[in-house]
């Protein structure tokens, strides 16, 4: 009978997001984006989240001109489907609202060709690759212990060695791409303008100033400072309530 | 004697050619108010001369050159004299320096002359004379500067006015101003006096004529005390002497009077701290602040101009206007500065502006963020801050920021281009939990990873078992027959109700567990061998003598009528005593 409830409680809580978000749709059709807003906003109250919903989000900040908010929202939406054409479509454009201009400088190198390769695909997807691979090790193995000719048996051997070796390369993939997601803390820059300082310290001389909407790395958190740096590879410290970190 | 004739000729040669140079002053002591003459005499038509600076006189004519030569008794004498008429400008020791000529290459210096400057002398004018003055200038020229406000804010406008007044029986031919007023740490501004004009006031109680001479705005640029340096004029004025021309006109004098407005002091507020804004400028006064751009929709190629404009009264030439702030998609460009200030009196008036050309380089709207331009408000001395609207600069076509890459080797083709636009919100949604577990790193991914490599050795074990148990003949056959003694024994208790198929399954039964426990054949079964066999088994004997028992009624009860109690009776036995000879053997 608890159970009984909880499912209840659960499928109804859940159905009011879903009604949430559609409703969000409707009010954002007809133009009335602060409205839409709020109502995408109850869906995150109530603990439900999602890429298409972010990127909805942002949307309706871009349509109202709030730059940090929209990108801000668009780079969440971004961590959940980092493939999505639409999502880097319209961030595009919330991007030409910053007032920064700040080059991005392309990484080389090996680094860059492991990221490459690893960032295809989620940890997660990751996991269940090396699992897969796993799985696949083990019939072969079966294959190989059972099979009666030893031509097949030559095959089943080989291939138990592509499959421990397939599975070890996504396994590293996996624990690399984890890695990167929690050392990489993408921020937005939210304070209208702000001055970045060369020491954590108030009475620091600022070496330069970010108006809202750029994005920022976190390196390192020090009190109420945070130290950053640019997609152009400049660091600084900045104060800790002007920017929001995305994940 | 011709030799001391000729002695005496070069001696008096000598005395001829000696040069003389020196200093002559009128008089060593003098009043403040009255004037010394200086000489500088010399018996040789030097050159370059070379004036001392009269430090602490004022030059008042001069330098007058004068030169005689003169034949007397066959002697030639030669005079150069440069004369200055001076006036001391302050009391106490005064030191008129060295003067310097040149003669056949030589320089020769006069001795510097020290001149005692006292008080000034009453100049007792003559009560008899007819010539002097009914009336002295001192009592009835004065000169006066008005300030309009002592103690103004920093950048407020305060005005000087510098007035001559003169009562009406005096006359003012000329003025020269010895001292300009100097206006330190003051943005100053003179407004131009086209004509004198002659006006009547009040001053003092009496009544006077007075002429404004000069009128200054200034702005303080600093706070404290500031002095205003003195205006000083020297005046040339006529007055009225007691005697009278044939006609009974009243003979006029020339005189000089020197007259000064004093110095001044003003003392100067600094702008107050509290609640000054963020972006104060320094700008103070009632301004009006506007951003307007000259147009908000624009196609390609096409430029705007934004006009950041300031107009009002105030201080508009002292401080900065705001600058715009625009994404970096915008081209800004320098600004171009226009005043248009008029400086009256009351301070400057008028309207500056900023202008900014405006290129936008991709398509897309572009936001201006709202300016604010802060202000000290002298009528209420508060600060007041003006907020500009935020502007909206839509730019209709153009290349999109990821196509100015684009080169332009098109040609004249109609090119079909996926136009980039904004895309609308989607409609369709899987929302997941705020905070999911990872699948990588759970208990779970272990688990499924592992799996095979638990599953191998597992797999090889069993493999190996397997073919051991393949390899055992024997046992084979005792595990099936125990298999069927089991199989029966159920069988048995399926039947219960048919009683001949029961007997008959009770019986395979029995026989079944007798051939799992005992290793016979079918063949060797009866009923002494399997006794002796039991009891070589350390069977009960009972339980044997019971078993025995059983099997035979069951041969029995499969021809005989038996009731369902003596069925289950027997098949509850049937099961104590496999499970007796289970323990016992």
């Amino acid at each position: 009978m608890k159970h009984l409830i909880y499912i209840v409680v659960f499928i109804t809580s859940f159905g009011f997001a879903q009604s949430g978000f559609e409703k969000g749709n409707v009010l954002y059709q007809k133009g009335q984006y602060e409205q839409a807003i709020q109502a995408y906003e109850s869906v995150l109250d109530s603990h439900q989240q999602s890429a298409e919903l972010y990127f909805n989000l942002g949307n309706c900040y871009y349509k109202l001109n709030k730059v940090a908010p929209a990108i801000y929202n668009y780079e969440k939406a971004l961590v959940l489907a980092p493939e999505d054409a639409d999502i880097t479509n319209n961030l595009k454009f919330a991007q030409k609202l910053t007032i920064d201009e700040v080059k991005d400088v392309p990484k080389v190198g090996f680094a860059k060709l492991l990221r490459d390769f690893t960032g295809i695909y989620h940890f997660n997807t990751w996991a269940l690759i090396s699992v897969v691979f796993g799985l696949l090790f083990l019939g072969f193995f079966i294959g190989y212990y059972f099979s009666p000719s030893t031509r097949s048996k030559r095959i089943f051997f080989f291939g138990m060695f592509v499959w421990i070796v397939s599975l070890l390369v996504s396994l590293g993939a996996a624990i690399f791409e984890k890695n990167h997601f929690v050392n990489e803390r993408p921020a937005i820059v939210f304070a209208e303008v702000t001055e970045v300082k060369s020491e954590p310290q108030k009475a620091s001389p600022a070496t330069f100033t970010l108006h809202e909407g750029t994005k920022v790395f976190v390196l390192e958190t020090l009190g109420k400072w945070k130290k950053i740096q640019l997609t152009d590879g400049t660091e600084g410290w900045i104060e800790s309530p002007a920017i929001r970190e995305v994940k | 004697m011709k030799k001391y004739i000729l002695l005496l000729l070069i001696s008096f040669q000598g005395l001829l050619a000696q040069v003389q140079f020196e200093a002559k002053v009128s008089r060593n002591s003098l009043g403040l108010n009255e004037r010394l003459r200086v000489d500088f005499i010399m018996n040789v038509d030097g050159d370059n001369f070379v004036q001392p600076n009269f430090e602490g006189f004022r030059v008042i004519a001069g330098p007058s050159q004068q030169i005689s030569q003169s034949w007397i008794n066959g002697r030639s004498s030669f005079e150069k004299i440069y004369s200055y008429f001076l006036l001391p400008l302050q009391k106490g020791n005064l030191v008129i320096k060295q003067a310097v000529i040149e003669f056949n290459g030589q320089l020769y210096k006069t001795a510097p002359i020290r001149v005692t400057v006292t008080n000034p002398v009453q100049q007792q004018a003559d009560p008899n004379d007819p010539n002097a003055p009914q009336i002295s200038a001192d009592n009835n020229i004065y000169l006066v500067a008005d300030i309009s406000k002592t103690n103004p804010y920093i950048n407020e406008p305060i005005t000087v006015v510098y007035k001559l007044y003169f009562s009406y029986n005096i006359g003012i031919t000329n003025w020269r101003e010895l001292d300009k007023p100097k206006y330190n740490d003051f943005w100053s501004q003179n407004i131009d006096i086209k004509q004198l004009v002659a006006e009547e006031g009040l001053f003092k109680g009496q009544r006077y004529r007075f002429v404004t001479l000069r009128k200054t705005v200034l702005y303080p640029q600093k706070s404290g005390r500031l002095k205003i340096e003195p205006l000083a004029l020297d005046i040339d004025v006529q007055l009225p002497t007691n005697r009278r021309d044939m006609f009974g006109r009243v003979l006029i004098t020339e005189g000089n009077k020197r007259v000064s407005a004093g110095t001044k002091t003003i003392t100067v507020k600094p702008l107050p701290e509290a609640g000054k804004p963020e972006g104060f400028t320094g700008a103070v006064g009632n301004f009006d602040f506007k951003v307007t751009p000259s147009k908000t929709n624009l196609k390609n190629g096409e430029s705007l101009d934004l006009v950041v404009s300031v107009s009002g009264k105030g201080n508009l030439k002292l401080f900065d206007l705001p600058k715009p702030v625009a994404p970096n998609a915008l081209e800004m460009y320098d600004a171009v500065h226009k005043e248009q200030v008029n400086t009256g009196l009351s301070g400057m008036t008028g309207k500056i502006a900023d202008s900014y050309t405006i290129v936008p380089q991709y398509k897309g709207k572009y936001p201006i963020k709202p300016m604010q331009f802060s202000y000290f408000d002298l009528g209420s001395g508060m600060y007041k801050t003006i907020t500009s609207e935020e502007i909206l600069i839509n730019v209709l076509d153009g290349p999109t920021a990821s196509q100015a890459i684009d080169s332009t080797n098109g040609g004249n083709k109609n090119k079909i281009e996926k136009l980039e636009q904004f895309k609308f919100i989607k409609l369709k949604t899987e929302l997941v939990p705020l905070k999911q577990q990872d699948f990588f790193g759970s208990l779970w991914y272990y688990l499924l990873l592992l799996l095979p490599f638990i599953a191998l050795p597992i797999l090889v074990l069993l493999r190996k078992r397997k073919e051991a148990l393949d390899g055992d003949v024997t046992g084979n056959r005792i595990r099936m027959n125990n298999r069927l003694a089991k199989k029966y024994l159920s069988e048995a208790k399926k039947q219960i109700q048919n009683k001949e198929l029961f007997y008959v399954a009770l019986e395979k039964a029995m026989h079944n567990f007798l051939k799992a426990k005992l290793h016979i054949e079918t063949s060797e079964m009866s009923k002494d061998n399997i006794q002796e066999l039991l009891l070589s088994r350390n069977a009960n004997s009972e339980t044997v003598t019971d078993f025995i028992a059983l099997t035979e009624n069951c041969e029995l009860a499969r021809y005989a009528p038996a009731s369902s109690t003596s069925i289950q009776n027997d098949f509850d036995k049937a099961v104590v005593i496999i499970s007796a000879l289970e323990k016992q053997i």
